[in-house]
């Protein structure tokens, strides 16, 4: 319970800040890929060398915890499926002017539509375990 | 500093350091990736059961009120928090999109639901969106980030320059 209450605390913290850098909002979705307001290119790209920068220190500690326990970091796997996945992803990034994370700050903020868009991602990851069955290294 | 912090919309850095800073806490505190699409698949055992789904019967959705459950309902009470110090209102708008195009309700909720099942479908596909390859991939310098991170963009650019030249004609 105590973990389950530290999850809630990181993604409090996390969906805060999106909806703080209007992540959320449709427009600066839409600004960013017209390339008239590079407002969230900034954030995302910060974020990644904060991101490296904090691994890095992590590694400096051995990859221990705060407790000392180890830490192990999620490889993902290079696939034949990853560029075929990031193109349907976009075009829904796009479409929806939402990523996953700025989904749940939509509808935190009170998007009705981001609701929508939620239903559709749960039909969209039902399909998946659904494809899967059919193409097993998917 | 609490209109800084809770009322005014907060600059890039400010965004990116505490998003950033959210991969090595995680692993710090939790040893858990960033990542939220995963999420879904918990939301879909929930509504839909899994049926004989081999990826939903899976060891990761045992416990669909787990950890992922618990950071998307974060999300939500996080962002609901800012919304109602900036003063969001509540609506079915969608920026730009609903106030250009004018289209009846029922071709709105179309065109989301479809964007939200791509999006779904293809994070699922390539193994992560934009928290978990983009910045948690992307800071532990990982191949399949970058590639899928390309194509993240590449495609969102291609889809809203589609939107806006032949929805919005140019505007």
């Amino acid at each position: 319970m105590k973990k389950n209450l530290s999850f809630l605390g990181f993604g409090m913290l996390f969906g805060f800040a999106l909806s703080r850098v209007r992540a959320s909002d449709y427009n600066y979705i839409y600004n960013m890929f017209t390339g008239t307001d590079l407002t969230l290119a900034l954030v995302i790209v910060s974020a990644i060398i904060v991101g490296a920068v904090g691994m890095r220190l992590l590694a400096m500690n051995h990859y221990r915890g705060y407790q000392g326990q180890p830490i192990e970091v999620n490889k993902k796997e290079l696939t034949k499926y990853t560029a075929l996945g990031g193109t349907i992803f976009g075009i829904g990034w796009g479409m929806s002017g939402a990523c996953p994370g700025t989904l749940m700050a939509q509808i935190g903020e009170g998007s009705l539509m981001g609701l929508v868009t939620l239903t559709g991602a749960i039909l969209g990851t039902y399909a998946y375990a659904m494809l899967k069955e059919k193409v097993k290294d998917l | 500093m609490i209109q800084f912090l809770f009322v005014d919309p907060w600059p890039w850095w400010l965004g990116g350091l505490v998003i950033g800073s959210l991969v090595p806490l995680l692993y710090y505190f939790l040893n858990t990736p960033l990542g939220v699409s995963t999420g879904f698949g918990n939301l879909a055992k929930v509504l839909f059961g899994s049926r004989k789904l081999k990826w939903l019967q899976g060891k990761s959705f045992d416990n669909v009120l787990n950890h992922r459950f618990y950071m998307m309902l974060g999300m939500l009470l996080g962002a609901f928090i800012s919304g109602r110090t900036m003063g969001i209102p509540i609506s079915t708008e969608m920026g730009k999109f609903t106030q250009v195009l004018q289209w009846p309700a029922w071709a709105n909720i179309l065109w989301f639901l479809m964007g939200g099942f791509l999006l779904a479908l293809g994070a699922r596909i390539a193994g992560g969106c934009t928290s978990g390859h983009s910045i948690h991939g992307l800071a532990n310098f990982h191949l399949s980030s970058l590639i899928a991170t390309i194509f993240f963009l590449l495609f969102g650019a291609i889809t809203v320059f589609a939107i806006r030249i032949f929805l919005m004609g140019g505007a």
